[in-house]
């Protein structure tokens, strides 16, 4: 079995200043998935997509209540294509009210940073050569 | 920006459990990134969701793992027809899984949804992107 594509849902307090954080940090909206009550981050181009609700709107898709951002129930890695781009976003992301949240580590093959966004909603940002990996 | 891939990470109490349960949902389990610790399951080329102990899980996060009583995510997945989805979710709920809501039939879009054996909610859908009301 395999997917054709992943959305990613995630509550937020504040739908246009969530807009404004993931523009900055370089991505684009998909205006037609956009309203005043969530926006579509697109990621990766038909294929990977995080939707940002607004949460009164992420509500009424579950039953139990949105989470306070005193627990952590999901980390997302996400790949980029080089080191630079790494640093660059995480950089980004603090300047525009993120925060980091651990060190940069550099395993080698897979170099990885980190950022808590506007919400609390933890990114793992990672630029990875699988040809490296050690094989013992 | 565009990233090149993603790692969905949830925290579960039993990894061999829940390693049976996604396999039995049908997909493959990439080995290279799994052990006794973490399962990584493969949902195609681009996208994975690693599922962690909750003890490993909670190494990489200085806030303590919910306990099942709130939700901060919702995962969103996409398949090929209305015939996959409802498989994955009548898979889902033969194996421990709990039907979250009816399937809902938007027309250019088919959905249904599952919570897991761990308490994570997924939506399944097929959509026709075509059929969209413009």
């Amino acid at each position: 079995m395999e997917i054709t594509d992943i959305y990613v849902n995630l509550p937020v307090k504040d739908v246009q200043k969530t807009r404004e954080f993931w523009t900055k940090l370089g991505f684009s909206i998909n205006e037609q998935f956009s309203d005043e009550k969530a926006i579509c981050v697109v990621m990766k181009e038909n294929h990977i997509y995080t939707m940002f609700l607004h949460e009164e709107f992420f509500k009424t898709f579950t039953d139990r209540p949105v989470a306070n951002g005193q627990t952590t129930q999901t980390l997302l890695a996400i790949g980029v294509n080089s080191r630079e781009k790494v640093d660059q976003m995480v950089n980004i992301a603090v300047d525009n009210g993120g925060s980091t949240y651990s060190e940069p580590r550099d395993h080698g093959w897979m170099y990885q940073s980190a950022f808590s966004d506007l919400d609390g909603h933890q990114w793992e940002v990672m630029f990875g050569d699988v040809s490296q990996i050690p094989t013992e | 920006m565009k990233i090149n891939q993603i790692y969905v990470n949830l925290p579960v109490k039993d990894v061999q459990k829940t390693k049976d349960f996604w396999t039995k949902l049908g997909f493959t389990i990439n080995e290279q990134f799994s052990d006794e610790k973490a399962a990584c399951v493969v949902l195609n080329d681009n996208t994975f969701v690693m599922f962690l102990t909750e003890e490993y899980f909670q190494t990489f996060s200085e806030r303590p793992v919910p306990k099942g009583d709130t939700t901060q995510v919702l995962v969103a997945i996409g398949l090929d027809s209305r015939e996959e989805v409802d498989q994955i979710v009548n898979a889902a709920v033969a194996n421990g899984a709990t039907q979250h809501e009816e399937p809902q039939d938007y027309g250019w879009m088919y959905q249904n949804s599952f919570w897991d054996i761990n308490g994570h909610g997924w939506n399944v859908t097929f959509a026709d992107m075509s059929q969209l009301p413009q």
